[in-house]
């Protein structure tokens, strides 16, 4: 029973894609198919995670096994465990709160709104970031991988948000920055272009796990993997941190994101943040520190030192931005610092801290850019100074729901965003097997990141929500159906500030195995 | 000393040689279709149907054979040989023993069976087009290709190869010369200039291996090599001479730059003919004389290849990626493919001899005819399938386009914006097909060609060739994805492209919100009001090219549904691509 819930997880949303793609329907109809298998689907993998209970056991809950590729000793087999399991929750909540974002925005507003080939990349990249959370085969997981990025280069080139020109910095740096169509296809071919390049190297670390084992099933290989030599697993650790490293993404590799975030429609966006960001931190944490632990050792420095890069790096950015999309989208580049940092520790709370920032982020960058993306509709700008003060007057929702994204996103305690980074700063702290001399100034410089974030923040919070409520044209506030979409994520950032045991007991026993296997 | 000195050094075969028609049913029906072609042509020169019949049903039946003799093997993937000699030490019957020029072996059959399959589908494109009028002449050209193309897949004596190569590259040419104006005779003359000077290239070669080895038969030279003895820089000059000789055919760069002009002006079905047909025999010749003969000096001729490898890629991505036309993307497409094809035997010795389970490669498995199983060979022929299968396809789409558009064969890609709104199935077969050329979902078949054809690359630990094919994936990409957007494109008529590229010259961000709503909303709009651009004549498939485009498409999704009848052909003596 479980193993064909886990064959409907992905294969639900890949076949209801083919059929808008194929059948010509009309948008009502279209936007009442996907949300209607986005939510099934979410049912499903709800009820999947409830009834096996992956907190309980460390290894898969549910499997699904079945021949694929005889000549390659390939087969299909998904699997369900702790790690695995949040991620597939977010990505499978996050569709359907998507699909209902583009119904709810499908009467005139500008933007796509519920176009039949837009839902059909939506529900393809839930297709193929399930299958990769699940898949137990490398080949499996490499496919899977690559389904996403065709259907997110559709979402940034095809249905793109170029009617806001450069902001006054972008134009300052660049003044030929293009603009309109150029300026989508631009970011789109930057976005695949990059992320097409790190998996094909990745492909290469994967290739040579196979070659030098001889399976390509990870469950066998969370055996063999750990007993290579240690220079094949440097090499093998390389290659796949330095693929994943783009999709994560890592300083200096992060260069495609901002351009994406900024130009990727609203949905786009919340997608890219909260499932596209999580195949590269899952694929660190389920290849890499599960497979090759003594690559990782010899790497973690370097990886550590990277993801604080990104932190005070993404951070200083943010301080300097004037685009509250670019804002968000550089934000993530330092949240997902800390994952790395966390990774890159490799203890257990280091890891338990990546995955539970991974899982927070997606909520609470998810939740920003819902919001940041009402107000460029309102406005056609998301420019600081343009976007006038005074929201939490004029907009009391909007300006409520922007307060929440931002004090998540600094990190205050009894939110979502602290418990993760929190963690994670712990295990860079703890991890001197891993980051030797290194591993106090890291967790040092890490939690001053937390404070840049702060100064980032609390200056949108200062130019936006705060401060007399500023002239213009009257602000209509967030709708019902706006409400009914952002709400979910808000809720989920305090109940995972508040309740943090609700992850962590789930992440915790897969993380024990994935730890206990590499000494 | 290596392991391989057991067997005494070969003296010239005496022997009478026997003669297994079975197992040459399948190049024969090609090969005896020809000839009634061209009789039923002198007696009946009107019965255009006729000849078709029988052009089509002979490669229809030589794909049959091709079944037949796969089935009829014992299953142990061993290789089955006629025209056979006894070499030395033939009376203890040791496999060493016999030397065939002609073998059917998993590797030849999968060559071969590529060769059938784009051959019929080059044949059926070429039906209705201005390029097969006289049609007698037209097949017999094609079949006397296909046949040199069948018979290099199994041929393992040096003196089989260089004539079956030729006789797979001469009727091309007047392939090519069929479509009677300037720019098909200058891209005739060219390709024949080419082909001549390769061919006295490749003649030099053969002839210094023989003198190296000894022998012209791919066993004994195999033999030779193991026994020790043989010469390095001959044998080097040799490997040189002959990879310079064949590596026109597979279009690789530096060898291959005549492709584009020649691509432009043949008629589309050749073009397709020389992308697909050329290559196999290309890669057979290729895999005769480097994965079968000369396995044992892998770490002389692997690094040439590497080279080679990266050259075609790179220079044939960066080229494509300032292409217009469709024929020429394609051309340049295909010679960054020849890269990807050769890019398996780059990976050094390691990945051409894997030591076997039985104690390392035995000099019995080596001398005889079978043991041809090289993984470096398995992973560059499921490449090639893959390349063939959606090459078929894109070309397929780009005859029924170019038949439909105004301006005739130099059409451009505009031709192809918003061909998925006007014709959803080809644009759809054809994105596929691109998709799978650049290796991204949904073009399953192709990314797990890529996974395969790095294997042995990684293998061998050539980190630099790793690095430059993972760079040439994103190269490739880069116009793949290019075309394959212009299919979905929102504007096929003039108005809205107008109105989109004039906003950003307004400064007001409200009026370049205006022009991206009016691009979104002039989108649906055009293409359900078959617009001006679609201003070809009414989208007409004629049924050979359906059936065409209906077969190479239907193998297409089905080796990307079930990618186990594409590498499983590679894999049918059993041997795993991975260890």
């Amino acid at each position: 029973m479980s193993a064909v819930v886990l064959a409907l997880l992905p294969g639900a949303p890949l076949l209801a894609a083919v059929l808008l793609v194929l059948g010509r329907v009309g948008r009502r109809a279209a936007a009442l198919t996907a949300t209607t298998v986005a939510a099934g689907v979410l049912l499903l993998a709800v009820g999947l995670v409830a009834v096996s209970r992956p907190w309980a056991t460390s290894g898969d809950v549910a499997t699904l096994d079945v021949a694929w590729i005889g000549a390659l000793g390939v087969r299909l087999h998904l699997g369900l465990d702790g790690i695995g399991a949040p991620l597939v929750l977010l990505t499978s909540a996050l569709t359907l709160l998507v699909c209902a974002y583009l119904w709810a925005g499908d009467d005139g507003d500008p933007g796509p709104g519920a176009h039949p080939g837009l839902l059909a990349c939506v529900l393809l990249v839930e297709a193929g970031a399930v299958a990769t959370f699940t898949a137990r085969d490398l080949v499996v997981f490499f496919v899977a991988f690559e389904v996403v990025l065709v259907p997110m280069w559709f979402v940034v080139a095809r249905f793109g948000d170029d009617a806001s020109r450069p902001t006054r910095a972008v134009v300052a740096l660049r003044p030929d920055a293009p603009r309109g169509p150029a300026a989508r296809a631009d970011a789109a071919s930057r976005f695949v272009l990059y992320t097409a390049l790190g998996s094909a190297v990745m492909l290469l670390g994967i290739v040579l796990l196979a070659v030098r084992t001889g399976t390509t099933d990870l469950v066998v290989l969370a055996r063999l993997g750990p007993e290579l030599d240690t220079a094949t697993q440097v090499a093998v650790a390389a290659l796949l941190l330095a693929g994943l490293a783009v999709k994560v993404p890592v300083w200096p590799l992060h260069t495609w994101l901002p351009a994406a975030h900024t130009i990727a429609p609203t949905v786009g966006s919340v997608l890219l943040a909260g499932v596209l960001l999580k195949l590269g931190s899952y694929g660190m944490v389920r290849l890499v520190l599960g497979l090759v632990p003594a690559g990782l050792e010899r790497l973690a420095p370097a990886l550590a030192v990277l993801g604080l890069v990104g932190i005070v790096w993404g951070s200083l950015a943010c301080v300097a931005e004037h685009d509250l999309k670019r804002l968000v989208a550089f934000s993530s580049v330092a949240h997902m610092g800390f994952v790395v940092v966390g990774i890159a520790s490799m203890t257990p709370q280091g890891v338990q801290g990546a995955l539970f920032a991974n899982v927070a982020h997606g909520v609470v960058t998810g939740l920003l850019f819902l919001v940041v993306g009402m107000l460029k509709h309102r406005h056609h700008t998301a420019d600081l100074a343009e976007l006038g003060s005074g929201l939490r007057d004029r907009a009391p929702r909007l300006g409520w729901l922007l307060a929440l994204g931002c004090a998540a996103g600094l990190g205050l305690p009894g939110l979502a965003g602290f418990w993760g980074e929190l963690l994670a700063v712990l295990g860079a702290w703890e991890g001197g097997a891993a980051l030797g001399a290194l591993a106090r100034p890291v967790a040092v410089a890490a939690a001053v990141g937390t404070v840049l974030a702060a100064v980032y923040l609390l200056r949108v919070l200062y130019l936006v929500w705060h401060g007399p409520r500023s002239g213009g044209p009257a602000l209509p506030d967030a709708r019902t159906v706006e409400l009914a979409t952002a709400v979910p994520l808000a809720v989920a950032t305090v109940a995972l500030g508040l309740l943090p045991w609700l992850l962590l007991s789930v992440t915790a026993p897969a993380v024990r195995l994935l730890l206990g296997s590499g000494s | 000393m290596s392991p391989f000195a057991t067997s005494p050094a070969p003296a010239p075969p005496t022997a009478v040689q026997a003669v297994d028609a079975v197992l040459l049913a399948p190049v024969l029906l090609p090969a005896v279709a020809m000839v009634v072609v061209l009789a039923v042509a002198a007696f009946l020169p009107r019965r255009h149907l006729l000849l078709d019949a029988v052009a089509a049903l002979s490669l229809a039946g030589a794909g049959l054979a091709l079944v037949a003799v796969v089935v009829s093997g014992d299953g142990s993937g061993g290789a089955r040989g006629t025209f056979c000699v006894d070499g030395p030490g033939g009376v203890d019957g040791t496999e060493l023993a016999r030397a065939c020029s002609y073998v059917s072996s998993p590797l030849s059959s999968g060559l071969q069976a590529a060769v059938v399959l784009a051959a019929l589908v080059c044949l059926l494109l070429a039906l209705d087009g201005p390029g097969a009028r006289p049609r007698a002449e037209h097949h017999a050209l094609l079949l006397a290709a296909v046949t040199g193309a069948l018979v290099l897949a199994g041929a393992r004596d040096l003196m089989t190869v260089v004539i079956a190569l030729e006789t797979s590259t001469l009727p091309v040419v007047g392939l090519v010369a069929l479509r009677r104006d300037r720019v098909g005779a200058e891209a005739a003359l060219k390709l024949l200039l080419v082909s001549v000077t390769s061919f006295g290239l490749l003649l030099l070669g053969v002839a210094v291996l023989y003198a190296a080895t000894g022998s012209l038969h791919v066993a004994l030279m195999r033999a030779a090599v193991a026994t020790g003895g043989v010469e390095p820089l001959p044998l080097a000059l040799g490997i040189a001479l002959v990879v310079a000789g064949v590596g026109y055919k597979l279009s690789a760069v530096p060898f291959g730059l005549w492709t584009p002009d020649v691509y432009a002006g043949s008629p589309v079905p050749v073009a397709a003919l020389l992308s697909t047909v050329s290559k196999v025999a290309g890669l057979g010749a290729v895999l005769v004389v480097l994965t079968v003969a000369l396995p044992l000096v892998a770490d002389t001729w692997s690094p040439v290849v590497a080279v080679v490898a990266a050259l075609s890629m790179t220079v044939g991505n960066l080229v494509a990626l300032t292409q217009r036309t469709a024929v020429r993307l394609l051309a340049w497409s295909t010679v960054a493919q020849s890269g990807w094809v050769l890019l398996p035997l780059g990976g050094g010795l390691a990945a051409v001899l894997r030591p076997s389970a039985d104690g390392g490669a035995g000099a019995g498995a080596l001398g005889g005819v079978s043991g041809e199983a090289a993984p470096a060979a398995q992973a560059a022929v499921v490449y090639l399938l893959a390349y063939v299968v959606a090459s078929l396809v894109a070309f397929c789409v780009v005859v029924l386009v170019t038949r439909h558009h105004v301006d005739g064969s130099a059409h451009d890609l505009d031709a192809y914006r918003g061909l998925a709104r006007r014709e959803p199935v080809a644009a759809g077969l054809l994105g596929l097909a691109l998709l799978s050329l650049a290796g991204l979902p949904p073009g399953i078949a192709g990314l797990l060609g890529k996974v395969v054809a790095v294997g042995p690359v990684v293998d061998g630990e050539v980190w630099w060739l790793g690095v430059v094919a993972a760079v040439n994936v994103a190269l490739g990409l880069a116009y793949y994805l290019r075309w394959t957007a212009l299919l979905v494109a929102a504007s096929p008529a003039a108005p809205a492209t107008a109105t989109a590229t004039a906003a950003p010259g307004v400064p007001a961000a409200g009026a370049t919100a205006v022009g991206a709503s009016v691009l979104e909303a002039a989108g649906p709009a055009a293409g359900d009001a078959k617009g001006p651009a679609a201003r070809a004549v009414t989208w007409d498939v004629r049924p050979a090219e359906g059936l065409a485009l209906g077969l190479s498409g239907g193998l297409l999704v089905m080796a990307c549904v079930l990618p186990n009848l594409l590498v499983g052909v590679a894999a049918l003596d059993g041997v795993p691509l991975w260890p």
